[in-house]
């Protein structure tokens, strides 16, 4: 690897994680869309400071693009407060706005400069080498590589200190409140941080990617875990996976880096949706199909219990007691046969003891929800999985 | 007569929008009362605690808790708020959810250790629900996600505490169990306000109960003031309730 890859994928990288954290909990706040008019509408301030500045990589034009940002927040929550429009109406409305406001910046001022809106958008990974930061004539790395890894560490270090506060906020808003956690202090926190990342990104990555950074390894995370803390980390190392399997699809491709990063992180949602242990789709049929069986399981226990009537208890008279057309009436029968819990003499179902208690622990389990009851049946059967 | 005032509430009108849904409320609540505030959906009752508590800003008005304003008091005051108000969806737990109960003693920054912990857990045992501490929230049923609620409030150890409705959807055993925390409480001499819609109960759960609709229209011991003359004008339509002695 050339020093120039290594650089692209450590910037990538920060980048991904650097999103991944505000963007963690712009998911949970169900805000995914404020993240994409905030990437968009910053366009004027990046313009307008780029007029001041001369330097897409400067402070004060990362400041002022990010004070759009923050504005763009409070416009769409100004717009929603009169009740006349819903929020994602209202981001619709506002961020377009502005957005074209820094289009016509660029067309009437800055044809001559290097600021076009494919690179906004779209940003130039590969060519973020070439930028480099120099201090008193030393190569300290590229400028990119500084700046995200500024915004990364003080991202880093508002997480830690702030962790509790953004929790319960964004958990219940009230309780917050009433405990003297200000959630609008906390929120428009959370507002320039994903502001200021966006911006500090975007030149790297541009607008989308960055949108797609802050979203998608938090919705994944999301689907595999019921801790903050581990889908924080989920969130990142889905980001920086993303990034660096991207880079090497762009590679190989030969095609954009962003894009090729896009499309990782779609892959990588897809597969986490299809296949993840608990919320995953194909988890979600088999454990229907499972629970079916087993409340099948149970009633037929259940039934054979209620009744000593031998009629009752005929194989083929079962078959029109129990409303068994979802599972075949065959399955169940084996399913308690393997488990030693039916006999079957002369087509005559009864009953084993272990089938007796089974049913009885089962049934109070259900009525009790004691977790304790049921410990040791946990492995065999989905039902009693909480 | 109990005369520590824990709470009052000086000519407050909330609003929402410039439409103002509490007109003009005086209220005096003394300390170790179990209250109960009646009044048809939408009269305002979730508005009036949220104001108290500083989740609203009034339009006019004051409130004070012993003497002070809530910002100074926020440490003797826990609040249980109506069901709905949280994101189920989120990735915590049982015990976690309690824990955030203990948040406010902590301020800004620092972060809850094994004291915490314990503190959480005892309060999980009182409510019965310590089986439960690793249950994701939105796997718990909603009486148990009431429960999970008053023991958050518990680890508070507050002088006063705020329940917005604790017994919507619990069933019978619940109700009890949470209405003798709330009676164990009161005996500790703490100030406790319910939300409550069933006014059968009202005589024999609380001392102390507060009618209001946008405007309050009583309050005091439930022996002097709990009446049809009240109920009627605080519900509208002819109210009977039969107090059983
Ligand atoms: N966020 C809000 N924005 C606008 N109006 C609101 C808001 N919350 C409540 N209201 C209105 O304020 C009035 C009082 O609401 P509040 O929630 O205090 O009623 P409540 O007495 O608690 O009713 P319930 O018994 O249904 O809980 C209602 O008319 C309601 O429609
Ligand atoms: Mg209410």
């Amino acid at each position: 690897m050339s020093s120039a890859q290594i650089e692209i994928q450590l910037i990538a990288s920060l980048v991904a994680i650097a999103c991944a954290i505000p963007g963690t909990f712009l998911v949970l706040r169900k805000m995914a869309m404020i993240s994409d008019a905030i990437s968009h509408s910053i366009l004027p301030g990046i313009v307008i400071g780029f007029f001041i500045t001369q330097d897409l990589n400067s402070p004060l034009l990362i400041l002022l693009a990010a004070i759009t940002g923050i504005i763009t927040v409070v416009l769409v929550e100004y717009i929603q407060k009169t009740g006349l429009v819903k929020e994602d109406t209202a981001i619709g409305l506002v961020f377009p706005i502005l957005f074209s406001i820094g289009v016509i910046l660029i067309a009437k001022n800055a044809n001559d400069v290097h600021l076009d809106v494919d690179a906004v958008l779209l940003g130039e990974l590969a060519f973020t080498p070439f930028d480099r930061l120099l201090i008193a004539g030393v190569d300290v790395g590229p400028k990119s590589l500084w700046v995200i890894g500024c915004i990364l560490l003080i991202t880093i270090g508002l997480l830690f200190a702030f962790f509790k506060e953004l929790k319960i906020s964004t958990f219940d808003a009230g309780l917050a409140a009433s405990l003297g956690f200000s959630p609008a202090v906390i929120h428009y926190g959370l507002m320039t941080v994903s502001s200021v990342t966006t911006v500090g990104a975007f030149d790297a990555v541009g607008a989308i990617l960055v949108v797609a950074l802050m979203i998608a390894p938090a919705a994944t995370a999301y689907l595999l875990t019921t801790n903050l803390k581990r889908m924080l980390v989920y969130a990142i190392c889905f980001g920086v996976f993303s990034a660096i399997s991207g880079y090497w699809l762009a590679h190989w491709l030969d095609a954009s880096i962003a894009g090729s990063i896009t499309t990782m992180l779609g892959i990588l949602f897809l597969m986490v949706y299809l296949f993840a242990p608990n919320k995953g789709v194909i988890a979600v049929l088999y454990r229907e199909k499972q629970q079916r069986t087993e409340v099948s399981l149970l009633t037929f226990l259940l039934h054979l219990r209620n009744h000593n009537e031998e009629e009752e208890r005929h194989v083929n008279h079962l078959n029109e007691h129990i409303n068994w057309q979802k599972v075949r009436s065959k399955t169940v029968l084996e399913l308690a046969l393997k488990n030693n819990m039916i006999v079957i003499d002369n087509h005559i179902v009864s009953l084993t003891e272990k089938g007796t208690d089974f049913t009885s622990q089962a049934i109070d389990y259900i009525i009790t929800n004691e977790d304790s009851k049921i410990e040791h049946m946990k492995d065999d059967f989905f039902l009693f999985r909480g | 007569m109990k005369n520590n005032i824990a709470i009052k509430v000086d000519d407050l009108t909330v609003a929402y929008n410039y439409k103002p849904v509490l007109w003009d409320i005086d209220l005096e609540i003394p300390e170790g009362v179990l209250m109960a505030i009646v009044g048809p959906n939408g009269a305002g009752k979730s508005t009036l605690i949220k104001s108290i508590l500083g989740i609203l800003n009034p339009i006019a008005g004051s409130v004070s808790i012993y003497g002070k304003s809530y910002e100074k008091q926020r440490a003797l005051v826990a609040y249980v708020p109506q069901k709905g108000s949280v994101d189920w969806d989120f990735p915590t737990t049982a015990l976690d959810v309690v824990m955030m109960g203990t948040y406010g003693s902590l301020g800004w920054i620092k972060r809850p250790g094994q004291k915490e912990k314990k503190l959480a857990l005892e309060a999980l045992e009182k409510v019965g629900m310590l089986p439960f501490k690793n249950r994701q929230i939105s796997q718990l049923s909603g009486g148990q996600q009431q429960r999970i609620f008053l023991a958050r409030a518990l680890v508070q150890d507050a002088s006063i505490y705020f329940m917005d409705e604790p017994f919507q959807g619990v069933d019978a055993t619940t109700e009890i169990a949470i209405i003798n925390i709330l009676k164990e409480l009161r005996k500790a001499n703490k100030t406790v306000i319910v939300v409550h819609h069933d006014l059968q109960t009202v005589p024999e759960y609380f001392d102390w109960v507060t009618f209001l609709n946008v405007k309050k229209i009583a309050t005091g011991p439930v022996k002097d003031i709990f009446n049809d003359d009240n109920l009627t004008k605080t519900y509208g339509i002819n109210y009977k309730v039969s107090i059983q002695e």
